[in-house]
């Protein structure tokens, strides 16, 4: 009954975010051909010709109905900048961007979580306040202006332009020790930031719960101040913090899309870049569709793994 | 019940804790004072001259010293003026995309937190939508269909981060809503109109503030992102556009430092600043349980 | 181990510069039972956490804590820890919260039993507590109140401490649950021979299960005895005022509203109302029929039939879910009923509208926590004048409210009209509730649970109150409570809710003395007794 709920809420939430790519890049002032086109030498048959191709002179329904079809086949139509189809510039793309995203997510959820906790129960220490402080500095920083303070002052130590050098040996180890040192810089980069939003999240949630009545309970039993802490309020705590992580996935992506255009970083985020500077319409509708999309699956992961972890929420 | 509660536990050193809090945020607020001086009287007494490409005379990539004690950019200028011209832009997109985000944010808020039925579902719906979407994503997206500008920046950050607002807002009407003394109320014979009024906004109001407060900050940053991205509006100078500048020429290879430094540092501390006021005004408003 | 229970040495313990419990001597020995009464705020539950030093660090605690002859100030954390529980342990009060909501009850029994090296199982001690076994695998939310209870107790026992101290352990729960589990902590103290701290704001409860009595009243040990002879002879007068504040049902000494009253104030609103609109006799101000409440699927309300006449006060009783509250919402307009009517004054109540909003002049809405009914924004002149501006009424304002405010007994007006709810107390508040509701000189009070938080001593307070509008205004009301003890010192008639349907109505003599109905009975019988 809840798997079904929330399976239909995700899709629900697919079929809003292809609306909205629709709507977003055509009901806008202006003609898209005139913008994509400005800055090059074009004529009005070349105007033309390019609106025909890309079903601009059909009526809005008409566009409509033919855009969910070919969605619906897994066409995202061509890139004006690349001539190819969209789908396939972002297929080649995506391996990168994962690679990026899921270490930085898996250091950041890892450390955030950590910093979070020992803060919390330690409230008002040097470590509290250290934690806090740095966390709420991190925050504020814009994180492509970390990226190039960063490469400005690691120098020549770390590589600090796309995902592998050309001279590098053919095989797997050389490749997979070139990439690693490529990745320092714009993961810790991506770490950074996203951490300090996971330590703030996690201090808050297990402040929250050290208001609880069921920590005197476990302290009347005779446990330990760590016992308390490890089997009793972590457990509790941990659970709201990691759905909140994955709610706030978004800024990940977000925090993607300036570091790789910093390092050019090959994935997603440098495509996006390459995208709006173009300006390639059906590329950015393109990749839109695809990290909204892959941020409705994260949620719904989200979802599911709390009902699996929270035995509460199979009542409800 | 007995005068002995669970919130009693760990309730040490909670004063002090409140207190530099607020400390901070006093702090925070001082900075602000300094930063909107500066953005107001700053351009009045900086000659058209000094900020013009086609004008300066002075060597580019010049490193801080006597002369400019910023330095100067690619084109001459100095960075020291281009710091300040920069902070009027910087603080009026952050305000003014804040106050369009929380607006939409406490009005979607109040409406699907007091009104049952469809239409809160509905709103309540699309805010979860939007708070889940990558807002700056979205703004991209935006900024890139709409013409370059000041309007298209702030309506770019108003328009995609208000859900959190929303969210914030309508846990807070619904809070109030189940409180017994708004049953008395509607008991009285109170419409729609009187309890929202009376016992609704007055609690929304400060949460809303708070909201607001710790909404300029994040849209500092998102504006600082759309200029690096070169999204911002040409014709104006932000510390977002001057990075956009410095990486656009090459500030990181020749180690420019005191190109890159200034504008990143400067969104920080005024970002901090609006977070550490916020943090305390949020301590302030929120009722400690 | 030598086992010489517990004794308490001139306990005073300090928040920062207020002192919450004063110079506090009390000694328990084993296998004693001993009640610890006390209003809220008198100290009691702080002398409960000492015993296992579980006050949080702001708190200063001098005195000595003797525990088997061990001062359990001067403890190290680890001799602490291996004390806590085997010793003594606690039912904490509110099983919901004090059990941790992601884990297994199982496991949260067997883990000090692990922690302490305690030999047993976690299905005996569940059978203990009549249980069945596989409840150990249930999550707390999956239990109803009085089997969180249970496990709360089962947790208890778990390393065979000499003495348990219960923190209110049955404050949450309907009376009859209340009664099983009562009976329960009595057979377990007597088959295990367990010393048994009880404390309750309820003298009713701890006179069910211990021998001995202490009182505790702003801080202070106030009186200490035998419970039944402190209860009979109270030598302190904050003991008369909490024994008095649980009436006996069938003691006519604690009936206060008299026979004939309501006529009485039947007669008193002929006088004040005249003009075309003079209520006949034969005509009661309410008629409920046959009235249905759906909640999606649940029925809420179950084809009700209700009559209040003039100046009527009419008790609805019943446990928690029963649909009495549902019931009365109906009746005041804030639900619609799915169907069924509601007779007000000889007209069906509207459903929306202006004619609504007049109606509700009418009748007026007395909630159970007055600390929660009023705005704490809002300062008493403003909550009290609300209804005034809501329906726009002439007059001035000041003295409308002033006359009100002065009609809860609140005197002078003067001195609470710019107060802030936080600034008075429970049955001030209360007070300041009912006199919003009497500045709009309405026929018909609906009181939920007008005395449910209110401490004891002021308990009496309201109720006299209620009893004196009634005879001077011809005030009817319906009041709906759990508390059976209520209804027979205020009520003229009785109404027993179960289910969203009525199982009996009659006058207050014949349902709680004589009842016919099973489910009556069942309650009438789980009432502690004093």
């Amino acid at each position: 009954m809840r798997l079904a709920g929330r399976l239909g809420g995700a899709a629900l939430s697919l079929v809003m975010v292809a609306v909205l790519g629709f709507f977003l890049f055509r009901v806008v002032p202006g003609d898209p051909v005139v913008s994509m086109t400005r800055g090059r030498p074009t004529t009005a048959a070349m105007q033309a010709e390019l609106r025909a191709q890309f079903g601009l002179d059909r009526p809005l329904h008409e566009q409509f109905f033919s855009y969910v079809s070919s969605l619906l086949h897994g066409d995202l139509g061509t890139s004006f900048t690349f001539r190819r189809p969209v789908a396939e510039v972002i297929g080649e793309r995506l391996g990168p961007t994962v690679l990026l995203v899921g270490t930085a997510t898996l250091i950041a959820v890892g450390l955030g979580l950590w910093l979070g906790v020992r803060a919390a129960w330690r409230r008002d220490s040097a470590f509290d306040r250290a934690t806090t402080g740095v966390s709420l500095t991190l925050w504020a920083v814009p994180t492509f202006w970390l990226g190039m303070l960063l490469m400005m002052v690691t120098g020549d130590l770390f590589p600090s332009r796309g995902m592998r050098d050309t001279d590098t040996a053919p095989d797997f180890v050389s490749q997979a020790l070139d990439v690693a040192h490529h990745l320092v810089l714009p993961s810790i980069t991506l770490v950074a930031v996203v951490c300090a939003e996971y330590v703030l999240i996690m201090r808050s949630s297990l402040l929250e719960e050290m208001h609880a009545p069921y920590l005197v309970t476990a302290r009347a039993k005779g446990l330990r101040d760590d016992l308390v802490r490890r089997r009793h309020a972590v457990p509790n705590a941990v659970l709201p913090a990691i759905t909140l992580v994955f709610l706030r996935f978004g800024l990940v992506v977000a925090g993607a899309i300036t570091t790789e255009t910093v390092f050019s970083w090959p994935g997603l985020g440098l495509l996006f870049y390459d995208a709006l500077t173009g300006p390639d319409y059906f590329l950015l509708q393109g990749l839109l569709l695809v990290t909204a999309g892959a941020v409705v699956v994260m949620n719904l992961l989200a979802d599911l793994l709390h009902g699996v972890l929270d035995p509460r929420v199979k009542a409800v | 019940m007995n005068g002995f509660n669970a919130d009693g536990f760990n309730a040490d050193g909670f004063n002090a804790a409140r207190l530099l809090e607020h400390k901070a945020g006093v702090a925070g607020a001082a900075i602000l004072a300094v930063a909107a001086l500066v953005a107001v009287v700053a351009p009045l007494l900086i000659p058209a001259d000094a900020l013009d490409v086609t004008r300066v005379t002075d060597p580019p990539w010049q490193a801080p010293g006597a002369g400019h004690w910023l330095g100067t950019d690619h084109t001459g200028r100095s960075i020291a003026l281009l710091m300040v011209q920069g902070a009027g832009t910087s603080l009026f997109v952050g305000l003014t995309a804040a106050v369009l985000a929380v607006a939409i944010g406490a009005l979607v808020g109040v409406v699907s937190g007091h009104f049952g039925g469809l239409l809160a579902g509905a709103l309540l719906r699309v805010t979860d939508f939007f708070l889940v979407l990558p807002a700056l994503v979205l703004a991209i997206a935006l900024s890139t269909v709409l013409p370059r500008g000041l309007s298209t920046i702030v309506l770019a950050i108003g328009l995609t981060s208000w859900p959190s607002t929303a969210r914030v807002v309508r846990a807070q009407t619904l809070t109030i809503e189940a409180r017994p003394f708004v049953e008395r109320a509607r008991a009285l014979g109170g419409g729609h109109g009187h309890v929202i009024a009376r016992h609704v906004m007055p609690s929304v109001v400060p949460l809303v503030l708070v909201n607001a407060t710790l909404a300029v900050a994040s849209a500092i940053v998102a504006e600082s992102t759309l200029a690096f991205l070169g999204l911002g509006d040409p014709t104006r100078i932000s510390w977002g556009a001057l990075l956009h500048q410095a990486q656009l020429h090459g500030a990181v290879p020749q180690r420019a430092w005191w190109f890159l430094l200034p504008p990143g540092a400067a969104i920080v501390v005024v970002v901090l600043a609006f977070t550490l006021v916020g943090r305390a005004l949020e301590a302030v408003v929120t009722p400690k349980r | 181990m030598k086992n010489t229970g517990l004794e308490l040495r001139n306990l005073t313990v300090h928040y920062g510069h207020k002192r919450v419990v004063n110079d506090v001597s009390l000694a328990l020995a084993p296998g004693q039972t001993l009640g610890l009464a006390g209003e809220s705020g008198s100290g009691k539950s702080t002398v409960a956490m000492s015993v296992l030093r579980l006050l949080p660090k702001s708190a200063r605690v001098d005195g000595e804590i003797l525990l088997d002859g061990d001062d359990v100030r001067a403890m190290s954390w680890g001799r602490l820890r291996a004390v806590r529980w085997a010793s003594a342990s606690i039912v904490f009060q509110g099983a919901m919260h004090s059990l941790n909501p992601v884990r297994r009850v199982g496991d949260q029994i067997a883990e000090p039993m692990r922690l302490h090296n305690t030999p047993g199982s976690v299905t005996e001690l569940l059978s203990q507590v009549e249980l069945p076994e596989d409840k150990a695998r249930a999550y707390p939310h999956e239990l109803s109140g009085g089997q969180r209870q249970r496990v709360m107790i089962a947790m208890a026992l778990a390393c065979g401490p000499r003495l348990v101290i219960a923190d209110e352990p049955t404050t949450a729960l309907d009376v009859v649950v209340q009664a099983q589990v009562l009976g329960l902590v009595k057979r377990l103290v007597a088959e295990q021979d367990l010393g048994l701290l009880m404390i309750s704001h309820d003298l009713s409860v701890l006179a069910e299960t211990c021998d001995d009595l202490a009182v505790m009243h702003r801080g202070e040990l106030v009186e200490r005895g035998g419970t039944r002879e402190v209860i009979a002879n109270p030598r302190h007068p904050h003991t008369a005022a909490l024994a008095a504040a649980f009436p006996v049902i069938g003691d006519p000494n604690h009936r206060l509203a008299g026979p004939g009253e309501s006529t009485r104030g039947a007669f008193v609103l002929q006088e004040r109302t005249e003009g075309p609109r003079v209520p006949s006799a034969a005509e009661p101000l309410l008629q409920v029929r046959d009235l249905r409440v759906d909640y999606g699927r649940t029925r809420a309300v179950d084809g009700v039939d209700l009559t209040i006449g003039h100046g009527e006060i009419v008790a609805l009783v019943g446990q928690s879910g029963s649909g009495k509250t549902t019931l009365a919402r109906t009746i005041m307009g804030l639900r619609n009923p799915s169907s069924g009517r509601v007779i007000f004054d000889g007209r069906e109540v509207p459903r929306k509208g202006r004619a609504l909003k007049a109606f509700r002049r009418q009748v007026q809405l007395v909630l159970q926590d007055p600390a929660s009914a009023l705005n704490p924004r809002h300062k008493v002149i403003d909550a009290v004048a609300e209804g005034l501006r809501v329906h726009g009424l002439p007059g001035d304002e000041e003295s409308l409210v002033t006359a009100a405010v002065e009609r809860a007994e609140l005197r002078p007006a003067s001195e609470y009209l710019q107060s802030l709810p936080h600034e008075l107390s429970g049955g001030q508040q209360q007070r300041v509730v009912i006199a919003g509701a009497l500045v709009l000189q309405p026929r018909l009070l609906v009181a939920d649970e007008p005395v449910a938080s209110l401490d004891a001593s002021v308990r009496g307070e309201i109720v006299a109150l209620l009893l004196r509008l009634r005879r001077e205004l011809g005030l009817a009301s319906l009041i709906i409570t759990h508390d059976l003890g209520l209804a027979w010192q205020i009520a003229d008639r009785v109404a027993v809710m179960h289910q969203g349907k009525i199982v009996e109505q009659g006058s207050v003599e014949q349902v709680l003395l004589d009842p016919t109905h099973d489910y009556t009975r069942a309650l009438v019988r789980a009432v502690p007794q004093v």
